[in-house]
């Protein structure tokens, strides 16, 4: 379960931000994206439990599912993991769990058919945003 | 009022700290494609555990790996509670993103190939490691600006190069690059050297009398490491002769890491 290793990188990074701004952390989103294919409310769960007994245990944190752009770089254009045009293995769907770049290894554009893209959002796990008093 | 923080990767701070049970990261490179960064990382990953010390073996090159089927490694690593888990092959922890990709192919734009290399790093729990050798794309690109960058670990990098002007041009290069940024140059390493004796000493010599860094050695075109390579086994490659001559090459510097006290050979 990577997920815990994740959330434990997230929770330390906000508290060393706090420590370091010397401020209070109100808030903090939190955005999950649909490659990496986790269980958001495992994720909610794991940032709950895992503030507990730290400087943040007072902070609100949200959770929000982003949905995937990708973009091609030979026709341009914009789609999103669920416009593939063909299944994605169980297998490749696990490879993406843990590296969602991975998503070139085994899919093409659904316009094009070219493997020249990039993901420009919803790869995986990331902080969005950390609210301080001043 | 409240303050709001810009976006943050945390995982910058996660490789921080699961690099800190690390003594030694030690880069292979070349900024060359084909001189043998490969084999020399597999096989030094390889002498190192043999000879005591707890080693790691990270496979950067993200488009072309070779280190899991190098070490016959294969299928997805396990999940422990504290990250990713390498498998331990003849001793050695090897991570590599063909645990998951494979055999397929890795086509990657922009910054694709330096996001798996970063959440590679964040995830893989090495444990206490003495060394962790990485095995270096080629080229000059983000992979070697991150791995180059990496903070709170002692970073030394050998640059390999086949004797030839071309190799050397490039390897130049490579070590221009690593002049005051912070990697501890650890010295030369000639690969694949056949030909006269004049011909073998020139290219690599010349660079590391001009850079002022130790030639750690020459090693031979030895044609029995692509029969080891085909056979995926360390312990194959370790008993050939380019490994027998990495060994005397590194042996110093090894020494040294047993003392707890790495530093150049030469």
């Amino acid at each position: 379960m990577h997920e815990l290793s994740l959330v434990q990188g997230i929770i330390t990074a906000v508290g060393e931000i706090a420590s370091e701004k010397g401020g209070r952390v109100l808030s903090v989103r939190i955005g999950v994206g649909e490659l990496a294919q986790f269980d958001i409310r495992l994720v909610r769960g794991l940032l709950n439990d895992l503030k507990k007994g730290t400087s943040l245990e007072g902070a609100r944190f949200t959770v929000e599912s982003e949905k995937s752009k990708v973009k091609c770089l030979s026709c341009g254009r914009v789609w999103a993991f669920q416009e593939l045009a063909g299944p994605i293995s169980r297998d490749e769907r696990e490879m993406m769990h843990f590296l969602p770049e991975l998503l070139n290894s085994c899919s093409r554009c659904p316009n094009c058919s070219k493997s020249y893209f990039e993901i420009e959002e919803g790869r995986s796990v990331r902080i969005i945003e950390v609210v301080l008093d001043a | 009022m409240p303050e709001s923080e810009p976006r943050l990767d945390f995982r910058r701070g996660m490789i921080d700290r699961r690099l800190a049970h690390t003594k030694r990261v030690l880069l292979v490179m070349s900024g060359k494609g084909g001189v043998g960064k490969s084999v020399v990382s597999a096989a030094l990953a390889g002498i190192a555990a043999a000879s005591g010390l707890k080693a790691g073996l990270m496979d950067a090159d993200i488009y072309g790996p070779s280190s899991a089927l190098l070490f016959g490694a294969k299928g997805l690593p396990a999940e422990g509670e504290s990250g990713l888990v390498p498998p331990i092959l003849g001793g050695v922890k090897v991570m590599s993103v063909d645990l998951f990709a494979s055999g397929r192919p890795i086509p990657l734009s922009g910054s694709g190939a330096n996001e798996i290399l970063l959440e590679l790093l964040a995830l893989t729990d090495w444990g206490n490691l003495d060394c962790l050798v990485v095995d270096l794309p080629p080229a000059t690109g983000d992979i070697m600006l991150t791995l180059t960058s990496l903070r709170k670990v002692d970073v030394g990098a050998v640059v390999v190069t086949m004797p030839d002007r071309l190799s050397t041009s490039v390897a130049h290069r490579v070590l221009e690059l690593l002049k005051g940024g912070g990697v501890t140059t650890v010295g030369v390493l000639g690969n694949m050297v056949r030909g006269s004796a004049k011909y073998k000493e020139t290219g690599p010599r010349k660079l590391a009398e001009e850079f002022r860094v130790p030639l750690l050695g020459l090693l031979p075109y030895d044609p029995s490491v692509s029969n080891a390579v085909e056979k995926g086994n360390i312990e194959v490659l370790l008993r050939t002769k380019f490994s027998r001559s990495l060994q005397r090459s590194m042996s110093a510097y090894l020494r040294g890491m047993r003392r707890g006290t790495p530093r150049a050979s030469g």
